[in-house]
């Protein structure tokens, strides 16, 4: 073998090493820290549920998109919901007392100190709208 | 969603002003779903499942937001939304029927109950009809609970899935219910 084809066979043994190490990372990569991430849009939970209320369609378009984004939503707390699996819904006050916009967080993600009128702000991927709006792994923004 | 929305609304409303029975209903129900084959396993919960159950007429309703299905993987996530669920398209999928072997009475004595719904389906924007076994199951508390499990052939939903990953993807796709509701 000439030393050019030697130098031709370990780049291509490099290539397919490297395509192999990214797309065996790219398979089994977890998700990323909602915290981590940066929020596309910055809003309040009134003016969330009332983008949706007024056309779910356009809404969803801007707020859940093609591929998914993080939103940042300041309210107030209604309430917060232990539920299954180890989650706790935190559902920010809207103003409309048949809707609202509920986060949801791993148990171990909500703040200690966080409890019913206070005002707090939230990262999470908005899913769209049922009777709430739904943001799944939410994360506090201090 | 209105639909689900002005039923709660409704729900709400309607025992006040006729004295009637109370529906139930819950909004972090739980679907959790599998696929099984020697290749790989694959699993996805929802703890955002909308539901809304009026005994009196036993109808019984269904919803959830398909990107609120999530992965342990995130690849498997998009591939799910992107290739097979269109979830752009079709963003949410619903059940829309009647719960059959429970009178109205029966919700308010603790037991568990077996129950037949009988209504449909709506995946990926394909309607069909369904008939499945579940249980539901009233606490001495009052809390009702429905749990079921069914299966669901991806094809039927017009859910096409390319040749070379048939192998990774169970030909029946188990979904798993487990719903509690809380009185409305």
């Amino acid at each position: 073998m000439t030393m050019k084809s030697r130098t031709i066979v370990s780049l291509a043994a490099a290539v397919v090493l490297i395509v192999g190490a990214y797309i065996a990372w790219d398979s089994f990569r977890g998700h990323a820290e909602t915290v981590h991430r940066e929020a596309k849009y910055a809003i309040s939970a009134t003016e969330l549920l009332a983008a949706f209320t007024a056309d779910e369609r356009a809404a969803t378009e801007q707020y859940v998109g093609v591929s998914e984004q993080v939103l940042e939503v300041t309210g107030s707390i209604r309430a917060m919901e232990s539920i299954s699996g180890g989650k706790t819904n935190v559902v920010l006050e809207t103003n409309d007392p048949l809707a609202a916009v509920v986060c949801e967080f791993d148990d171990p993600d909500v703040p200690q100190d966080w409890r019913a009128g206070a005002v707090v702000k939230v990262k999470g991927v908005c899913t769209g709208m049922l009777m709430d709006v739904v943001l799944v792994r939410c994360a506090a923004v201090k | 969603m209105k639909t689900l929305k002005n039923l709660l609304l409704l729900s709400t409303l309607i025992p006040m002003m006729a004295g009637a029975q109370e529906r139930y209903g819950t909004r972090s129900g739980h679907i959790t779903f599998f696929s099984e084959t020697p290749m790989e396993n694959i699993e996805a919960h929802n703890h955002k499942v909308s539901s809304v159950i009026d005994p009196a007429t036993g109808a019984i309703q269904f919803a959830v937001l398909v990107k609120a299905f999530e992965f342990e993987k995130s690849l498997m996530q998009e591939h799910f939304n992107e290739n097979y669920m269109e979830s752009n398209t079709f963003p949410k999928a619903d059940l829309k029927g009647t719960v059959e072997g429970m009178s109205a009475a029966q919700y308010k004595v603790p037991g568990v109950y077996a129950v037949t719904v009988k209504g449909d389906l709506t995946i990926h924007g394909v309607t069909r009809k369904v008939v499945e076994k579940g249980t539901i199951t009233v606490e001495k508390s009052g809390a009702v609970v429905a749990t079921s499990e069914f299966k669901v052939k991806p094809e039927d939903h017009g859910i096409a899935i390319p040749g070379v990953v048939r192998p990774n993807i169970a030909e029946h796709i188990l979904v798993k219910v487990n719903m509690s509701y809380d009185k409305l």
